[in-house]
């Protein structure tokens, strides 16, 4: 093996651990001999709590696993609209004056209203309904997302364009051939920061109107004053945005494969 | 002559509006390239080839004047006039392979047929073997003869070459400016050639122009009717070579 | 001269199953003008880009007057082979920003931006910003950048590859200057071997890939050089047959 690669190896799965361990002992420490206690449970409880969730319902009907699943589904659905919709507004805003003209002031404008902002609206407008969580994960996702995509559209080396033209390329080609692959890891840096915010948005939506998904096993250990439910609510949520995030960094190298140097 | 012009630079001038002013860098430029003509643009640094050549090309459009292709005026890219740039301009996100069949495969031409044509000019510029690998991947001088197989691969009527051989060692150089020749000289194509090199310019071209240094404008035309393939020493090169030296501009 | 300032021991590099550099050793010596010549694609920028650890090395090993490379320590300036300058920035302030970021005294700045826009006759453009530049002109941004350093040593790819014949010889007589009062360090790749007999205190040979060294040629002519002199001629050609691989 190579003595770069161990230190690299090393340097991505050893030193995060030494972190996560020490903020296992601090805990169990501080539980264990403080009056912390009263306000936590040790870890040992609640991975035994969680272990038992995953067979067994939380509330009424739902184990943690298909708590999780509900969220994610919400997730995704806000998520991919956003991104449809984001993707399409920040390219045409970047590529075409006009609609740009009218589009970005209103853009402007919504752009700085925080994502949960949109709760007490959806609600008003929707109702307590799936849709009403849909829109606002939406909301919580496309801002990102179209920020990005304008910003990579409006970067497009224009003296690019000219070589796809002067190589017969039509409109339509240039923009999938030319276009689009240059905006691929602004739309990516997005769409990341976008899954961030609509994994944030699902359990804001969930703990004010909801009875199933993680933002409710939260709230309803809050409500009966379960700390170990709360906990394995949090981490739940930790985890699968873990491997959401882990997730995107895969699908970029793959679609980004070109911006790969090799050192 | 009875030949036919294929372009035709009339009174042209292109002016860059800039915030730190208006900065003229063409000033009334005329000259005509005939049909499978070989004509080398030759100037001191900076004196405006690169924009004479996006005026030809329609990447830039005229201040004033016009140019005329082929019977026609320029009013933007047309993918009969094909360019091989000074800086690599390569598609980031295509392999090699992908870059240089762009033109083809952009036109519809079949699968086939086009990785055929592709594979004959990368294998012309030497580049056998990385037809997988991304523009990041590779050295600066084949990123530079990826854009030369891209350019003829699309095989325009009308090919602007802008310093091509600028990063390739002088082997490379030397094996490229043969290929040009014989391509030129086969093929027949138009040929609008800039470079730096004296050597180069009189080596390969039909005819040179030579630019003034900034506004510019053509201050002289060389015709070289020397024997082909020509002879980097033989006296009426050198001379050639003299008088090209001593009437250009300084660059400074 | 006593230690070197760079050695290299048993470099070698691939990119996956492409074997670029094969147990490569040499030394540069402090103050050296060393220039490298070799076929496209050999790998020479590969080594300019290990030394300064841009790239990790398979084994082998590069150092600095000992030790490891440390780029902010040593004082380094490297001309890169694509062009480096910073869009967002003017002529004037893409040559400054080396002496800003190593906290040079202002009136110093000046006087050595003044100074080097001169040499690389871009003072009339110092407002300019990089896309309004011809080719040329952005390399000479670069060059001036690293000249107002004054580094210790100074790594140069292929740095005059767009540069026509006299400002070529002029940028080739200023760096001469540069090198001679600064006693920098200079390691320059270039495909042109007149440049590198003009300019070089020794010159390594590269072969094809996998690269190895073919040979290593001290240049001794008195300096200031002249390329009709005979032994010149006979330098450059011994050069040329060197690399030649037809
Ligand atoms: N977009 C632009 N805006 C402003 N000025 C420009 C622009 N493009 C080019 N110029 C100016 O035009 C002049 C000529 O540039 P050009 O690139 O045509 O030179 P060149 O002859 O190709 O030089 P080189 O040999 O360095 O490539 C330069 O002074 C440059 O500053
Ligand atoms: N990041 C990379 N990933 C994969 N392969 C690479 C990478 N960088 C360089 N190579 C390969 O390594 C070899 C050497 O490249 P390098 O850029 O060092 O050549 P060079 O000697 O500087 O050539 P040139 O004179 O053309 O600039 C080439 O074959 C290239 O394809
Ligand atoms: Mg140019
Ligand atoms: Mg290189």
């Amino acid at each position: 093996m190579k003595k770069s690669s161990i230190k690299q190896k090393a340097g991505t799965i050893l030193l995060p651990a030494v972190g996560f361990v020490a903020i296992l002992v601090i805990w169990w420490l501080l539980v264990s001999f403080t009056r912390i206690g009263l306000l936590l449970p040790t870890p040992l409880e609640v991975l035994k709590r969680f272990i038992y969730f995953l067979g067994n319902p939380i509330g009424k009907a739902f184990t943690l696993p298909m708590h999780l699943l509900i969220s994610l589904r919400r997730v995704l659905t806000g998520f991919c609209i956003a991104s449809v919709a984001g993707i399409i507004v920040g390219i045409s805003m970047g590529r075409f004056k006009p609609i740009e003209a009218i589009v970005r002031p209103i853009f402007e404008l919504v752009r700085p209203i925080p994502g949960v902002a949109w709760i007490p609206l959806a609600i008003v407008w929707f109702g307590i309904g799936e849709t009403a969580k849909t829109f606002i994960i939406f909301m919580g996702g496309f801002v990102n997302i179209v920020v990005n995509t304008y910003a990579g559209a409006r970067h497009v080396d224009e003296r690019l364009m000219g070589v796809a033209y002067m190589l017969g390329a039509s409109k339509i080609q240039a923009f999938f051939r030319v276009v689009l692959p240059s905006c691929v890891p602004y739309i990516f840096a997005g769409m990341q920061v976008g899954l961030s915010t609509c994994w944030m948005a699902v359990l804001a939506a969930e703990m004010v109107s909801s009875f199933e998904g993680v933002g409710w096993v939260i709230i309803a250990g809050q409500d009966i004053n379960d700390m170990a439910q709360i906990f394995v609510g949090i981490i739940a949520i930790a985890v699968m945005g873990l491997l959401l995030a882990a997730f995107m960094r895969f699908m970029e190298r793959i679609l980004c494969r070109w911006r790969e140097r090799g050192a | 002559m009875s030949r036919k012009a294929v372009i035709e630079c009339k009174h042209v001038s292109k002016t860059f509006y800039t915030l730190s002013g208006d900065h003229l860098v063409v000033d009334d430029l005329n000259f005509t390239v005939y049909e499978n003509e070989f004509v080398v643009l030759f100037g001191p640094g900076q004196c405006g080839k690169t924009t004479v050549l996006n005026l030809i090309t329609g990447l830039e459009l005229p201040t004033k004047g016009e140019i005329i292709v082929a019977g026609e005026k320029v009013t933007g890219p047309s993918p009969k006039r094909g360019m091989v740039y000074q800086t690599t301009n390569l598609f980031m996100w295509y392999n090699v392979m992908k870059n240089v069949e762009f033109g083809p495969s952009v036109r519809g031409i079949s699968k086939k047929e086009r990785r055929k044509k592709a594979q004959h000019y990368i294998d012309l510029v030497g580049l056998t073997g990385f037809e997988k690998h991304y523009p990041v991947q590779l050295s600066g001088g084949m990123q530079q003869r990826v854009g030369i197989a891209r350019a003829y691969c699309n095989e325009p009527d009308i090919i602007c070459m802008d310093e091509p051989f600028g990063h390739l060692d002088a082997q490379t150089r030397y094996l490229m400016e043969k290929e040009v020749e014989r391509i030129s000289s086969q093929e027949k194509r138009t040929v609008v050639f800039v470079t730096n090199n004296v050597e180069e310019a009189i080596y390969l071209a039909d005819r040179i122009i030579l630019l003034r240094n900034l506004p510019t404008s053509v201050k002289k035309e060389y015709t070289v009717d020397l024997p082909r393939p020509r002879n980097y020493v033989s006296p009426e090169f050198l001379a050639l070579r003299e008088e090209i030296t001593r009437d250009m501009d300084p660059t400074l | 001269m006593a230690e070197p300032i760079v050695k290299v021991r048993n470099l070698t590099k691939s990119f996956g199953d492409l074997l670029v550099l094969d147990d490569v050793s040499f030394d540069v010596q402090k103050g050296e003008f060393l220039c490298i010549v070799g076929p496209t694609g050999c790998g020479k920028t590969t080594f300019l880009n290990s030394l300064t650890k841009l790239y990790n090395i398979d084994s082998g090993s590069i150092t600095i007057n000992g030790k490891d490379i440390d780029l902010r320590q040593n004082n380094i300036a490297y001309i890169f082979q694509e062009y480096s300058a910073m869009e967002w920035l003017t002529v004037e302030q893409n040559i400054m920003y080396g002496l800003k970021i190593k906290h040079v005294d202002k009136d110093i700045i000046r006087q050595r931006v003044e100074n080097v826009m001169e040499i690389v006759g871009l003072t009339k453009y110092r407002n300019f910003y990089p896309r309004q530049l011809s080719a040329s002109m952005l390399q000479r941004v670069v060059i001036a950048r690293a000249f107002a350093v004054e580094p210790e040593l100074l790594l140069m790819d292929e740095p005059y590859g767009q540069l026509d014949l006299q400002l070529k010889y002029h940028l080739e007589d200023e760096l001469i200057k540069l090198w001679q009062k600064t006693g920098t360090t200079v390691i320059f790749i270039t495909h042109n071997i007149e440049e590198a007999v003009y300019l070089s205190d020794r010159i390594l040979v590269l072969t094809n890939k996998p690269t190895k060294i073919k040979k290593s040629i001290p240049n001794n002519l008195p300096r200031p050089r002249k390329i009709s002199d005979p032994e010149f001629v006979k330098l450059r050609n011994e050069v040329t047959d060197l690399i030649k691989w037809w």
